[in-house]
């Protein structure tokens, strides 16, 4: 059974305070992902749970017990580093042992466990090769080898993709969440890619400043965001942001009313072109993208404000044409500004 | 015991340890200004780091025992002279190794390389006969001359050559098509870039000629024309002891306005020393 | 790439027409490199010939009669004279003692100092100090403390009840004082390549072994120490070279002595060539340090190119 449990978790260096109060529960084999734009604290965040840094205040368990104090190799966690760390010196089989080896277990153990996780993750014929040797994937598979070896309780991820290019991040991903479904551990991910998040979570938590800005699942967050920092952080493109009382007369038309100071979120991909009647928005279509399955439509809609619709097809509007746009009355957010 | 707590501790530790492996550090030079001031009886009785009377005649002594101003004065500018003629042949000769393409480059560094392995005791014989052959024995000429052309003028040759191959050709280039000779490239482009090189070619030049002892020994006779290194050894009695008193207070007067300008430029000064290490 | 029209560009170097490019980028190296190619030649190149050929003479310089007798130098030091075998046991001596005890200390230092804390600056600052000063001065000081009963070394050791020998003057310990006390002078250097050393490596791996378990100790043997080697073998040979070339620092703390305790090689050519004026042997004796370094700057070289491997 292991949890994780934040109380109150403060981190400050010096004067700074970077971690401004943080309460999480995790549940036993979950896998949780902390995003959020540089210098959140995502990373300070994983790495006081790792033990690398110390908590400033408040209470940290893992598995029920309170670990504020232990030293992070006692805490039942394995990290796998950005930057891999694989020791340049040492060959595969010895990095992944390495830590068995500091631990004192007996070769033939090592060898065995070395073994096992090398199968799990199809790294045999690569067993006496030197990190130099190795491509990006298959030294980020050697990294989390090494933290498989050890049996941890809880695996910690600091940005494992971020060092590699687009497609093999692709893979990867896929890769990551197969080891999740087969170990089964509970597993802690931080990355500033908002795909990663949802693809690979069960829950996110949205850091911002070193406060949390929201917990919930993939569909929690991009159906009920609850401000418009992880309105705008979750999905790709951007949500739309406009000033209530920009669509305040069309959208009570439809039945959805827009209080006082609130502004009204959409998603590009939630607006669609609609005949005069439907229309929630009129514009001019100032730039279109082909993307090759559809395109992205910049549209001016007045006032200064334009906005992104994608459009699905290959029929876009042209440039400068006058497009309205309609939106289903459950896709649209009414939200508190920052 | 806490973490925090063990840590504190440790720190302390930590502190207490590396201020300890500093006494013998730091200790000499204290000895050294100390005892200075002190007369030359006083030196042998109670070891006290604070005189009990302040003999600042010591230093006044210093400088009637022999001409020792001359003689700072020669140190001072046998190593102005020595950097200055050092920085020039070396960045052009650097320069030349780095950019130039010509046939017997690489012979020429071989040849550089091989001065490098060469002691100074190794040609110090025949280059005295040298010297002594045109007649500069007892002047400053090799004092000058003979460091510059020594394995140090090669450390310095090489630093900058590497240096200037690790800049950007295109600023040079941008130069040539604006119609500047080699000659003016290196002067107003690989010159003002290579300020960091330049520097530390300079101090370590400095320090180097300012601390040599077998070249003076060797060439020079006449008093006026020593340099600080013999000069201190000098402060001796007729049967040849030393005269700690006055010795210490000349030593101390040669040290402290290095270290001095050492404390105030300790970053420049270590990293020149880094950068010649890496290198050289 | 060299072309013979010279007149549809502008000019560069040497204005003269007719010359191609490649022979003017010739001519301008050959000039930019002359003051180092003629200095070197008078005051090493030459020299350097010199001295093989005073080798081979019997020429003391009292007698001023030079005689030519082959290779009886050499074989005289090799064979012949008993000191040249202590002088080099004492070079030898002197090496192993310093080089360990140097890069030892230099490590230990490095590794203290080269993660920031507060007084870092203050720290290193200390230990390079005496790098900077002059030899000269560090062995003045050095002799004056050592004294016998009236050193301040002396003094303090009496002070807890220990009765310290005449450092400089018996053979035993004038040669770990030297040793010691150069070792202190120059430990600054080896120190802040170290530190340099150790800053490249990143902190991942200190922070990974952390996780996994490994104390500091097992950290520096595992990780740290095996990803120095390549600057450790560096600095071995140099560390060595240097410690081959020492002179000023036995000359003006033991002159050589006691019983020629103290006497290397360095030192021992300036005596046989100033003090002796035996100019022949004092060259074969300069050709022999030569070759000695010759090895050992090889060594070093051989291990840079492998290093940028």
């Amino acid at each position: 059974m292991t949890s994780l449990s934040l109380h109150n978790i403060k981190k400050a260096f010096g004067k700074t305070e970077v971690i401004r109060g943080v309460d999480l529960e995790i549940d036993d084999g979950e896998f949780v992902v902390f995003v959020g734009p540089s210098g959140c604290g995502k990373s300070t965040l994983l790495r006081m749970i790792s033990g690398l840094e110390d908590v400033t205040s408040g209470d940290l368990f893992i598995g029920g017990r309170r670990v504020n104090e232990v030293q992070p190799a006692k805490r039942g966690v394995a990290m796998v580093f950005q930057s891999y760390a694989l020791y340049p010196h040492l060959n595969v089989r010895d990095n992944m042992g390495f830590g068995l080896k500091v631990r004192g277990l007996k070769a033939a153990e090592i060898a065995a466990r070395v073994g096992e996780a090398a199968e799990t993750l199809q790294l045999g014929p690569l067993l006496d090769r030197f990190p130099r040797e190795l491509s990006g994937g298959q030294r980020q598979r050697v990294a989390i080898g090494r933290a498989i070896v050890g049996n941890p309780d809880v695996f910690l991820f600091d940005e494992p993709l971020s060092n590699l290019d687009a497609e093999l991040r692709v893979h990867m991903r896929a890769e990551i969440a197969a080891l999740h479904k087969r170990l089964a551990n509970t597993m802690v991910y931080v990355t500033h890619d908002q795909i990663e998040a949802m693809t690979l979570a069960d829950k996110i938590v949205v850091l911002r400043a070193g406060q949390i800005e929201q917990v919930g699942t993939p569909r929690d967050l991009y159906n009920n965001p609850a401000n418009v920092f992880v309105a705008q952080f979750i999905g790709s493109p951007k949500m739309n942001i406009l000033p209530g009382a920009f669509v305040a007369e069309r959208l009570s038309a439809a039945g959805i009313g827009v209080p006082d100071g609130k502004v009204v979120g959409m998603r590009p991909e939630h607006l669609h072109v609609a005949g005069e009647g439907d229309a929630v928005l009129n514009g001019r279509v100032v730039l279109a993208e082909y993307t090759g399955a559809g395109s992205l439509l910049h549209v001016d809609v007045g006032e200064g404000e334009t906005i992104l619709v994608t459009h699905e097809g290959q029929n876009e509007p042209a440039f400068g044409e006058a497009i309205a746009l309609g939106i289903r009355p459950e896709n649209v957010h009414i939200l508190t500004p920052a | 015991m806490t973490t925090k707590q063990w840590r504190t501790l440790n720190r302390v530790l930590w502190t207490v340890s590396l201020l300890i492996a500093a006494v013998p550090f730091v200790f000499p030079f204290l000895w050294m200004l100390s005892s200075g001031f002190k007369s030359a009886s006083e030196i042998f009785g109670q070891p006290s780091l604070i005189p009990t009377v302040w003999h600042w005649e010591n230093f006044v002594e210093v400088f009637q025992y022999q001409p020792f101003a001359r003689q700072y004065f020669n140190s001072v500018y046998i190593a102005l002279s020595v950097t200055g003629l050092t920085l020039i042949i070396a960045s052009l000769a650097g320069y030349a190794l780095a950019r130039l393409r010509f046939a017997g480059a690489g012979l020429l560094m071989l040849f550089l390389v091989s001065a490098l392995m060469v002691p100074e005791e190794v040609t110090i014989v025949p280059n005295f006969f040298l010297i002594r052959w045109m007649g500069l024995t007892d002047t400053h000429l090799p004092l000058i001359l003979l460091p510059v052309f020594g394995p140090h003028g090669v450390m310095a040759t090489f630093l900058m050559r590497q240096y200037f191959v690790a800049l950007p050709k295109e600023l040079e280039e941008a130069g040539r098509m604006d119609g500047l000779t080699t000659l003016g490239v290196w002067w107003k482009i690989a010159l003002p870039m290579s300020r960091p090189a330049l520097a530390a070619v300079a101090i370590i030049t400095f320090l180097f000629s300012w601390n040599l002892f077998l070249e003076p020994l060797v060439f020079l006779s006449s008093l006026e024309l020593f340099t600080l290194p013999l000069a201190l050894s000098n402060f001796t009695d007729p049967y040849g002891a030393p005269l700690w008193h006055l010795q210490l207070a000349a030593t101390s007067l040669a040290v402290l306005p290095i270290l001095a300008v050492y404390i105030i430029a300790q970053r420049q000064i270590v990293e020149s020393f880094a950068m010649s290490g890496v290198k050289g | 790439m060299s072309r013979a029209n010279t007149t549809s560009k502008p000019a560069r170097g040497f204005r003269v027409p007719g010359l191609s490019l490649r022979r003017r980028e010739a001519i301008e190296a050959w000039l930019m490199t002359s003051p180092t190619i003629i200095g070197f030649a008078i005051f090493f190149l030459g020299p350097l010939i010199a001295v093989m050929v005073y080798s081979m003479a019997e020429w003391n310089l009292l007698s001023r009669k030079m005689t030519f007798v082959g290779l009886a130098n050499y074989t005289d030091a090799l064979t012949v004279n008993a000191d040249f075998w202590q002088v080099m046991g004492n070079s030898v001596i002197f090496a192993a003692g310093l080089v360990p005890l140097n890069m030892a200390l230099a490590l230990a230092l490095a590794l203290c100092l080269s993660r920031p804390f507060f007084g870092v600056v203050f720290f290193r600052t200390i230990f390079f100090a005496p790098v900077v000063t002059s030899a000269v001065a560090w062995a003045i000081v050095w002799k004056f403390l050592l004294q016998g009963e009236a050193g301040a070394v002396n003094q303090m050791l009496a002070s807890v009840g220990i009765d310290g020998p005449n450092w400089l003057r018996e053979p035993d310990w004038a040669m770990a004082a030297v040793i010691v006390t150069r070792v202190i002078k120059m430990v600054g250097l080896n120190m802040i390549l170290y530190i340099a050393a150790l800053q490249t490596i990143p902190r991942d791996y200190e922070e990974a072994a952390r996780l996994e378990g490994a104390t500091h100790w097992q950290v520096f043997k595992m990780v740290i120490w095996p990803l120095l080697a390549p600057t450790t073998l560096i600095i071995m040979v140099i560390t060595t070279i240097g410690s081959f070339k020492v002179f000023d620092h036995i000359y003006l703390m033991t002159g050589g002595g006691p019983e020629n305790g103290t006497l290397v090689l360095a030192f021992y050519i300036y005596q046989q060539a100033f003090e002796f004026f035996e100019v022949g042997y004092a060259s074969a004796l300069a050709i022999i340090m030569f070759v000695i370094v010759l090895a050992l700057t090889l060594v070093q070289f051989a291990l840079r190119r492998k290093q940028v491997r």
